[in-house]
């Protein structure tokens, strides 16, 4: 496949993770992720920088990823409602020679009350690991790497 | 430092009554209030959480950070001494130090380079004597009276603090016993290290967040993921403790073994709140799972330091909390976020497992964020004189518990807060 047609396929790839969330089926998330193995890290550019290893928050089997939106799902986390845009950019793909994808993109997320005020909510960067699997690709390791690392308000639905 | 005068007090004019189990919501809202906070209590006879030592351990080492609305900096210098000074050039006030922590040989001034001592003294002035005879700084001009604004500095446990006032009593006696012997349990027994910061924004008044750390009412009812996994319950062993000022407050929940009882008035306790769902399970416990590294059975210690500081370990993190108040409705509540030196590679990452409880997306600590913004939201515009109420664990007499259910704690450091903010209260019987 040629370098544009890997790109194409991972943008098409992290639309369809970001509308997931955008759309709130919190319940389908994991699914994006590699059942065998996966890790899910949002980390702060501050800690990365300082090469400090706590992530804000951190997943490391497919259980704590479904665990992470088990209690959005049942509907009982206290946290502020906003509508998200998960906004993707800046993809860059490319395919490792074990056959797994290395994959990056640009994160903007847009927050709107429930007045319909918006704000501009998280800006960061998306490092991921992917496996080739029949008609798409499952998530080995995310990393979401956040400029914006003073959260505002919470961090109850992920990114 | 001397204080402002006597001032303005409340708008409603004075406290509501004298136990304190009435807290004015002006206090959270009021742009006057909250410049009188910054005076009283920030530059006041107060000490301020700056960093941990070993966040600076060799000279030059520096962090900066905030006191109120000041950016302060600490500062390593030779032969192991802990400086603290405004980060404000002597001359025409500009910021000096830009970065969040970094290593310097000296300080200096970007706008006209005017260089200042790792221990905030003024050592160079670019020009002092002018060109070619012509122009410099005045000949009486003295550097040495030309410093950074430096600031009082102590020790305890580890941690730095600074005071702007000479009135500030000595450091052990601010802590208090309780403070001093869980800081030593916590931060001395093993060596500190940090594993990372966490930054967390929260649209409501800092006190609020005071009151939320010494409220442990609410843990057990707020945090479905705590009382589900049995972190806390409203049935769990405990108490409080506070120091003679009742400013600071050491609270502490107990590991005790859960029976079908327990069971039982935890579900009684959430009856009709829908929040209870003893059928709660995790897909891979491994985070509740984590053994507590120290075997002295405390499920929970928080220690609450007036005015900004926060010491805790909840399950198996420990962690210092340190506010930084960004106008009335905001607060920063920056994490510091610790493993231990003697730590094995498998505690170091159950540590980075297990700071999934707390933090801006803590599984139990988010819902605090949430909290604050909605007391904020709530009473922005309640009637003038309106006002909350704390009577959960009994009021009069402010006084240590066995008992968790309680809002005792929180009336204490209101009572302190009345006293350094010089407030008037309303008469009564004392508390």
């Amino acid at each position: 496949m040629s370098a544009a047609g890997l790109r194409a396929e991972v943008e098409s790839f992290l639309y369809d993770y970001a509308a997931c969330l955008n759309e709130e089926r919190f319940a389908e998330w994991p699914d994006f992720f590699d059942e065998r193995e996966c890790v899910y890290e949002i980390l702060s550019r501050e800690n990365r920088d300082l090469n400090l290893p706590a992530p804000i928050m951190g997943c490391y089997s497919h259980g704590m990823v479904r665990d992470r939106v088990a209690m959005l799902v049942k509907g009982t986390l206290t946290y502020r409602h906003m509508y998200l845009l998960h906004q993707v950019s800046n993809v860059r793909a490319v395919r490792e020679p074990d056959g797994s994808i290395r994959a990056a993109a640009g994160l903007v997320v847009h927050q709107s009350s429930e007045e319909g005020v918006p704000s501009l909510y998280i800006v960061g960067r998306y490092q991921a690991r992917l496996r080739s699997v029949a008609g798409g690709f499952r998530i080995v390791k995310m990393e979401v790497i956040l400029d914006s690392f003073g959260i505002d308000t919470m961090l109850a639905v992920p990114l | 430092m001397e204080h402002t005068a006597s001032g303005p007090a409340l708008p409603a004019g004075r406290w509501p009554n004298p136990d304190f189990s009435r807290v004015p919501y002006e206090v959270f809202t009021s742009p006057e209030v909250y410049q009188r906070e910054m005076q009283r209590i920030f530059r006041g006879p107060v000490w301020n959480y700056l960093c941990m030592e070993i966040e600076i351990p060799a000279e030059g080492d520096y962090v900066s950070t905030w006191i109120g609305e000041t950016s302060v900096v600490a500062s390593r210098a030779a032969e192991g001494s802990i400086h603290a000074f405004e980060n404000s050039c002597a001359h025409r006030g500009a910021k000096i130090v830009s970065k969040v922590r970094g290593k310097a040989r000296r300080h200096t001034c970007p706008y006209h380079l005017w260089t200042y001592s790792l221990e905030g003294e003024l050592i160079g002035v670019p020009l002092e004597k002018g060109v070619q005879g012509k122009g410099g700084m005045p000949p009486c001009f003295d550097k040495r009276a030309h410093g950074l604004n430096r600031l009082r500095v102590a020790t305890f446990g580890g941690l730095v603090f600074a005071s702007f006032s000479e009135a500030a009593p000595p450091i052990e006696d601010w802590l208090g016993p309780h403070s001093r012997s869980q800081i030593e349990r916590l931060l001395v027994q093993r060596k500190p290290k940090v594993l990372g910061y966490l930054r967390q924004r929260i649209p409501g008044n800092w006190k609020l967040y005071n009151e939320n750390v010494r409220d442990p009412y609410h843990g057990s009812l707020l945090h479905l993921f705590q009382v589900s996994f049995r972190l806390q319950q409203p049935t769990m062993r405990g108490g409080i403790k506070l120091d003679a000022d009742l400013k600071n407050t050491w609270n502490h929940s107990i590991v005790t073994e859960q029976n079908d009882r327990d069971q039982q008035a935890v579900a009684s306790a959430y009856e009709g709140t829908g929040k209870f769902q003893p059928d709660l399970t995790m897909a891979d416990p491994a985070l509740t799972r984590v053994p507590l590294d120290l075997g002295d059975g405390y499920k929970t210690t928080i220690l609450s330091m007036f005015p900004t500081l926060i010491v805790a370990q909840v399950d198996n993190t420990y962690a210092i909390r340190h506010l930084r108040p960004k106008g009335p409705d905001l607060v920063e509540l920056h994490i510091t976020y610790l493993g231990f030196e003697s730590d094995t590679e498998q505690q170091t990452r159950d540590k980075l497992l297990t700071v999934n409880f707390i933090g801006p997306s803590g599984y139990i600590s988010l819902e605090d964020g949430e909290a604050l913004r909605l007391v904020q939201e709530g009473i922005r515009h309640r009637r003038p004189g309106d006002f909350e109420i704390l009577e959960m664990g009994g009021v009069g007499e402010i006084r240590d518990t066995d008992y968790l259910s309680q809002e005792i704690s929180i009336r204490g450091f209101w009572s302190y807060y009345c006293r350094i903010m010089d407030f008037p209260v309303a008469p009564g019987p004392a508390a």
